[in-house]
């Protein structure tokens, strides 16, 4: 169970010469399997950099990612895109859904990209819609449905190549205060019944408090940590305002 | 401020759409290059055929004008939707909507001079090309001299302005309705994509496929002209309709969740296409035409090129030859005059003879591929009387066969440096046009020729001499100026003393000169001549003068006075009046086409940047993205291309096939249309290439 994904001693600069900013700064944790991971911090402080290196669409500067056996920093571009494929779903704030395709038909594509049999990408395509809610809407272009349904619609396809790890950036960021409930739910019950693992990176307080564990990033380094164990999700929450207090407030948005 | 702004924009426009302005660049130095003709034509002093050049060219102008305009207008309401949002933000900001309205204006004027001011240095360059390939098609040399002419610079900056106010005018009205609201939303309205009715659109595709099939079995056996009027309304129809029922049958296939979408990319490449063509289904229709006209136009042009190429020096071999419906014209005067102006080498006149039957003309009419089965009865036999009436009635063939004594025959084949050919008091020969050689060979076994013949008659009834039929020993097809003046298309060779059994019909006198004809000799022989026929005008003495004129229908030279160094060069001038300018509106046309189909796919490089990076992020590599990229291109290039090569290659395989039949060009009939699709292609491939290289570097920006 334990490290199935292992960041170790990771660093990341932009910049050269005398203009170098460092946006992670030899950070190292793990993410365990079936985990729900929270990444809280203010902007500039290097998370959605952390969600990027994880998701393989920019390279580190020095350090490892481990997932599984697998060292992603070692792979190159061809094989980091075979890697993306099998290996990770993405859900961002603006839905990142392709405007030409129904609602089916986005979640039907990332299937057929792993290659998968007619038969196969029609049944689990169904699966899918079944599970997000989505089934009523599938016939429908992305224009036509809710922000919150784009989101369902963007974690279907997310889930379509049964990732190791789901990443979502800022998920709930466009969405109204139901939608957000809502598909913050849907994740959990992702992450309790398939046991999908999860990481998150918010900014919002409440989005967090669903997780299971929350790492506050500052500066590109870890400066807080909380795990929810057995609280109760409001509990939970009053924790995350407490530290978000503590660390002054104003530089967490 | 404004001036500023609108200069800044016009520099991020220039970026964004350097095609069109390459496009409208090249268009004003075409337009350019050919206004010149109108009013520096170095050439106006040697024909008088200047008048169809410059007509030619005028009309190619204007129809160069309209779409240019059409390709203004588009352009300049395609980047206003564009850039609506940013229009919305102008007016937020407290801008007047005239204000707006004239930044907008400013900007595309500027555009406009830009491309003007590049077009005309770029046209003067052109204009020497042009009269360099002009020069050399009349075999004339060109001294290169670069010069302004303020009657052209005039002259194309005003149809270009002319272009400008027809397209711009429409878009102040545009802005004048516009509200903030509007201009906010039409960015987001671009992106909806409208499917309704689906099953029923889908029709239309098998429908126009139909449509096609149709057109290419039955389009060459009309008849009527209204017939032909209905199918291409047909046609156009069909083009425009075509796309819409493509884009629905993908649409519906994908929904059935057909096999195909299954494979690889497949199914965003088709939500692609059928979107793409879906909301451009007019515009694609409008380049489907102007691309069938590009292709046909230099097609045509082609044709006439070949025949000048392969044929025209055929048409006139002999330096001089003259003509004259009197068997008694021994051309004394001409004789007489024609000694004082250049300096004859060999002059020979002649007689064409006649049986007083037509035979000849019959077997003609029945037997070559030019009259098909127009001049036969069902069952296979000379139609008497529709050959006597047509005889009677066109001037095609004499009415009476055409014949030309051995002696005469040789001489004349000495004046043209051909061998001479031997004949024996039983035989005849044949001397017919290139192009009909291949058509008469069977003719000796149809023919019966009467020579003389010294043996006593079988009554017994003394020495009187009796018919024999004479046996046919060769046939000849070198040129021979068989347009009228030496038969029309065939002549008989017999022994000179068969003639004595037959009438002269015409006399012709031919001389071979020495060095050139002087430019006017022509002429002055027209002048002289139809003066001394009792004519006022060398018009009417032609309209009386020709029994026939051959079956050269289509490109017919036929002169009663035909001196080659006067009429080579005139008839290369007027076939270079009709190809420049049909080659000049193909480009043209195509350059607008390929534009149009550049500039929407790459303005919508940051929609389909965004798609990309999504595919990306989705774990589709950087060379499965560049071969999508390829793919979704190449099907959106080729579809109006093939489209148009379907349909204007049916009839330019029918033009072609009867344009081989009736002039004899040695190609075969799909030669002009291959030729022209090559050429077609390497500009289509020009215009693919770059729009490729930068939509990648579009989607490289990628975020």
């Amino acid at each position: 169970m334990n490290d199935y994904i292992k960041i170790c001693d990771i660093e990341k600069y932009y910049g050269n010469g005398s203009q170098i900013t460092k946006a992670i700064d030899r950070l190292t944790f793990s993410v365990d399997k079936g985990e729900f991971m929270g990444i809280m911090g203010a902007s500039g402080s290097g998370k959605t950099t952390l969600l990027n290196l994880l998701a393989t669409i920019d390279r580190v500067s020095a350090g490892h990612i481990f997932y599984g056996e697998t060292d992603i920093t070692a792979l190159s571009e061809d094989a980091l895109s075979e890697f993306r494929k099998n290996n990770l779903g993405f859900v961002f704030q603006e839905y990142n859904l392709l405007d030409t395709l129904t609602i089916e038909e986005n979640i039907s594509l990332a299937l057929t990209l792993l290659g998968r049999t007619r038969a196969e990408v029609q049944e689990t395509a169904e699966k899918l819609l079944n599970l997000l809610d989505i089934r009523e809407i599938k016939d429908r272009f992305p224009y036509q449905v809710s922000g919150g349904q784009k989101q369902r619609c963007a974690c279907a396809r997310a889930l379509a190549n049964d990732p190791k790890l789901l990443l979502a950036d800022e998920p709930t960021g466009a969405l109204d205060s139901l939608s957000s409930q809502t598909l913050l739910e849907t994740f959990t019950s992702l992450n309790q019944t398939l046991g999908t693992t999860i990481l998150m990176v918010t900014h919002d307080a409440f989005s967090a408090s669903y997780c299971s564990r929350i790492l506050f990033l500052r500066d590109g380094k870890i400066f807080h940590e909380l795990f929810r164990g057995e609280k109760s999700r409001q509990l939970f929450l009053q924790e995350i305002l407490d530290v978000l207090a503590s660390a002054g407030g104003k530089t967490i948005h | 401020m404004l001036f500023k702004l609108a200069i800044r924009n016009m520099k991020r426009c220039a970026r964004d759409y350097l095609v069109y302005l390459i496009t409208i660049t090249l268009i004003s130095a075409l337009l350019y290059a050919f206004n010149s003709l109108l009013f520096q034509n170095d050439l106006k002093k040697y024909w008088d055929t200047e008048d169809m050049m410059e007509m030619m060219v005028f009309l190619a102008t204007i129809l160069i004008m309209f779409i240019t305009a059409w390709l203004i207008s588009y352009m300049v309401r395609f980047m206003m939707a564009k850039r609506s949002k940013e229009f919305g933000t102008y007016l937020l900001l407290g801008m007047k909507k005239s204000a707006v309205s004239i930044l907008y204006l400013l900007e595309n004027i500027l555009l406009g001079v830009i491309a003007l001011f590049f077009g005309i240095l770029l046209g003067t360059l052109l204009q020497q090309v042009l009269m360099a390939i002009l020069f050399s098609l009349l075999n004339m040399t060109y001294r290169l001299h670069l010069y302004f002419h303020p009657g052209t610079f005039l002259m194309t900056a005003f149809c270009f302005s002319i272009c400008y106010l027809l397209s711009l005018s429409r878009c102040r009205k545009k802005f004048r309705k516009m509200n903030i609201h509007d201009l906010m939303e039409a960015e987001r309205k671009n992106e909806e994509i409208a499917e309704k009715h689906e099953p029923a659109k889908k029709l239309l595709l098998p429908l126009s496929i139909l449509f096609l099939l149709f057109f290419w079995l039955i389009f060459g056996s009309l008849q009527s002209s209204g017939g032909v009027a209905l199918f291409l309304i047909g046609l156009v129809l069909t083009i425009y309709l075509f796309y819409t029922g493509l884009s629905a049958y993908i649409i519906c296939y994908i929904r059935k969740g057909g096999k195909f979408i299954y494979r690889g990319q497949n199914l965003f490449l088709m939500r692609q296409f059928s979107s793409k063509i879906r909301t451009m289904q007019f515009t694609l229709g409008t380049l489907t035409v102007l691309l069938t006209l590009a292709l046909m136009g230099s097609s045509i042009a082609l044709m006439f090129s070949t025949w000048q190429n392969t044929l025209l020096h055929h048409k006139f071999p002999f330096d001089i030859l003259l003509y004259s419906p009197d068997p008694a014209d021994t051309f004394e005067e001409e004789i007489e005059f024609l000694k004082n102006r250049v300096t004859p080498l060999d002059i020979i006149p002649y007689h064409i003879y006649t049986d007083g039957d037509n035979q000849v003309n019959t077997w003609m009419l029945t037997h070559l591929s030019a009259w098909g089965t127009m001049y036969q009865t069902p069952d296979g036999r000379p139609d008497m009387t529709e050959i006597e009436y047509f005889l009677e009635n066109n001037n095609v063939y004499c009415p009476f066969d055409t014949y030309m004594g051995l002696s005469d025959y040789n001489r004349l084949r000495g004046m043209l440096g051909y061998e001479k050919i031997t004949l024996e008091s039983t035989e005849y020969a044949v001397q017919i046009k290139p192009r009909l050689e291949q058509e008469v060979q069977a003719i000796g076994d149809d023919l019966k020729i009467c020579g003389i013949s010294s043996a006593p008659s079988s009554s017994g009834e003394g020495a009187r001499t009796e018919p024999l039929l004479l046996s046919l020993s060769g046939i000849y097809a070198d040129p021979f100026s068989q347009d009228g003046h030496n038969g029309c298309d065939y002549l008989i060779i017999v022994p000179d003393e068969t003639l004595s059994r037959m009438q002269p019909y015409h006399s012709e006198l031919a001389i071979d000169i020495d060095g050139t004809a002087p430019p006017n000799l022509r002429n002055e022989l027209n002048a002289l001549r139809s003066e001394n026929a009792g004519y006022t005008s060398p018009d009417d003495f032609f309209a009386q003068s020709f029994r026939g004129h051959g079956s050269d229908i289509m490109m017919n030279t036929s002169s009663v006075n035909e001196v080659k160094d006067n009429l080579l060069p005139a008839l290369s001038y007027m076939m270079a009046s009709l190809m420049i300018p049909l080659f000049y509106i193909g480009l043209v046309f195509l350059c607008v086409a390929v534009t149009v189909l550049s500039v929407q796919q790459l303005s919508d490089s940051a929609s389909y940047r965004f798609r990309y990076d999504v595919l990306s992020k989705l774990g589709l590599k950087e060379s499965e993205l560049r071969g999508l990229i390829f793919k979704q291109l190449t099907a959106y290039y080729l579809c109006p291309a093939l489209f148009s090569i379907i349909i204007s290659g049916k009839l330019m395989l029918f033009a072609g096939n009867r344009f081989v039949t009736a002039t004899g060009v040695p190609v075969s009939s799909g030669f002009f249309f291959l030729k022209s699709a090559v050429l077609f292609f390497g500009v289509y491939l020009i215009y693919f290439a770059v729009t490729y290289v930068s939509f990648q570097r579009n989607i490289r920006g990628r975020t």
